[in-house]
């Protein structure tokens, strides 16, 4: 039996694997796709101050410090199934089972379906799907593409697409409804963008976000849009329909009033080869759930979560989580929380030297910290949405668990 | 709207009229949107569709969000071969 298992080799996984291998502990990281890094693989964007970060290299790094601390990586095997004995967690992997102390679940998120008629046409992809494409596995999804769901992501990799050398010709809305629910509505949508403010070259939306409010600013939007690093971005127009016989071949769209209703004769048809849905990101808990972890409903962090500490435990003895399991945020955010997670690790299976203690309290202040400095704020009121949350678990689990 | 239907549950092909009806219908929640008309029970196990149940349960007036995970999940939480799940090697 080793002392660790983590699933998950993104940011938050190897945080936490480095974290834990400095104390000593045995490492073993799975993760399902064939190469480590998780998100950080598809991020490649500016800094306000002009730098260019290359997930890609991040990854690499976080990688080499967990190999040269001895970690365990595999990569390109599942997990599809856990089980507690006594002391002792059972990972059950397509590769074999692997016993193990402590358990760490650094999954990350999965993106939200917007279905629209259409939607299973080959060419259709998911945001993060064409993102993968492009950045990990130097692929073209097309060479003109149109984005349904206007988001933070959704803006950021059609950015990343335009590196790739592929034309973005809009990103719009989907039909509003109810398969769309906020997505389909300008103001909530103008509301999300307004958080991408700082990051964006255009005046009319830099200067947007700090004085128009969502609601003014989804009625005064121009009718064919505005453009962030020359994509329109049209918060007043709404897709109805993939376009194709055997492939994507177009989108038809109408435009859409302030409060998300279909302009009846504004129809048309533009011609596409590739479409992306951008619906958003919910916390990947599965196995969280199969362990029989506690949950909590949290919008701000993206769905169902699993009940929480600030160390990152779980209602389950041996069982942590971190990373975007937690709740959607930053790749750096992740990351800090896998120190937390390791370091916590480190506490319970009695590998914290001296003064250990301090640096697991300095790495979860280092968590916050981290979230205020964020450039980008997925949801609003992330951080009292995790007060609460961490209030809860002290609430019903303090007095359970092994005393700090 | 529009002249296509919107299918919802991609493995089983179940579209959103039919999961619409069924919840107008029988005022269900997600699971008994999911037993009645085998939407989420494909051969993904709901990855991709059992948020947008959730959403249609709730926005047609079913059950209501709560702590609990609508939709449970089981094992295998990934496809996986019969000699897998009895212990041979990939």
């Amino acid at each position: 039996m080793i002392d660790v298992v983590i699933i998950g080799a993104g940011p938050a996984g190897l945080g936490a694997a480095v974290a834990a291998a400095e104390h000593g502990l045995q490492v073993c990281v799975v993760d399902e796709f064939v190469k480590p890094g998780g998100r950080l693989l598809g991020q490649l964007h500016e800094e306000p101050d002009g730098k260019w970060v290359n997930g890609i290299e991040e990854a690499q790094k976080l990688y080499n410090q967990a190999i040269g601390l001895g970690v365990d990586i595999r990569c390109g095997i599942s997990v599809y199934d856990l089980r507690k004995l006594e002391n002792t967690w059972c990972v059950y992997t397509t590769d074999e089972m692997i016993e193990s102390k402590c358990l760490l679940l650094a999954t990350g998120a999965s993106e939200t379906p917007i279905p629209i008629p259409g939607w299973t046409l080959p060419g259709v992809m998911s945001i993060g799907a064409a993102q993968v494409m492009g950045n990990v596995h130097r692929v073209k999804p097309g060479e003109k593409g149109i984005i349904i769901g206007v988001n933070v992501l959704s803006v950021a990799i059609a950015r990343e697409l335009q590196l790739c050398g592929v034309h973005v010709e809009s990103i719009l809305l989907p039909q509003p409804g109810l398969l769309a629910g906020s997505a389909g509505n300008p103001e909530k949508m103008m509301e999300s963008l307004l958080r991408l403010s700082h990051l964006a070259p255009s005046p009319l939306i830099r200067m947007g976000g700090k004085w128009v409010s969502p609601k003014l600013g989804a009625r005064l939007f121009p009718k064919n849009g505005f453009k962030m690093w020359g994509i329109p971005i049209q918060l007043r127009k709404a897709a109805l329909e993939i376009l194709g016989d055997n492939q994507v071949e177009g989108v038809r769209m109408a435009e859409v009033s302030a409060n998300g209703e279909v302009l009846p004769g504004t129809e048309k048809t533009v011609s596409a080869d590739f479409v992306c849905i951008a619906g958003g990101l919910t916390p990947m808990a599965e196995l969280a759930s199969v362990a029989g972890c506690s949950f909590c409903y949290v919008p701000e962090l993206g769905g169902h979560v699993p009940l929480h500490n600030e160390f990152m435990q779980t209602n389950l003895a041996g069982l942590y989580i971190a990373g975007n399991i937690t709740g959607v945020e930053s790749a750096k955010v992740a990351r800090a929380q896998g120190k937390v997670a390791g370091l916590s690790m480190a506490r319970e299976l009695k590998a914290l030297v001296y003064g250990g203690n301090e640096k697991l309290y300095a790495a979860v202040e280092e968590v916050t910290e981290t979230r205020r400095n964020a450039l980008i704020q997925f949801q609003p009121g992330i951080e009292e949405a995790r007060k609460e949350l961490h209030r809860k678990f002290d609430e019903t689990y303090k007095q359970k668990l092994v005393s700090i | 709207m529009s002249e296509k239907p919107t299918i919802v549950c991609r493995c089983e092909e179940i579209t959103m009229e039919e999961i619409q009806e069924t919840i107008e219908q029988f005022h269900c929640s997600s699971r008994e949107v999911k037993l009645r008309t085998r939407a989420g029970m494909g051969s993904c196990g709901g990855r991709t569709c059992r948020s947008v149940i959730d959403r249609l349960v709730e926005e047609l007036g079913g059950a209501t969000v709560s702590n609990e995970v609508p939709l449970s999940y089981r094992p295998p939480v990934r496809p996986v071969s019969f000699g897998v799940l009895g212990g041979a090697k990939e």
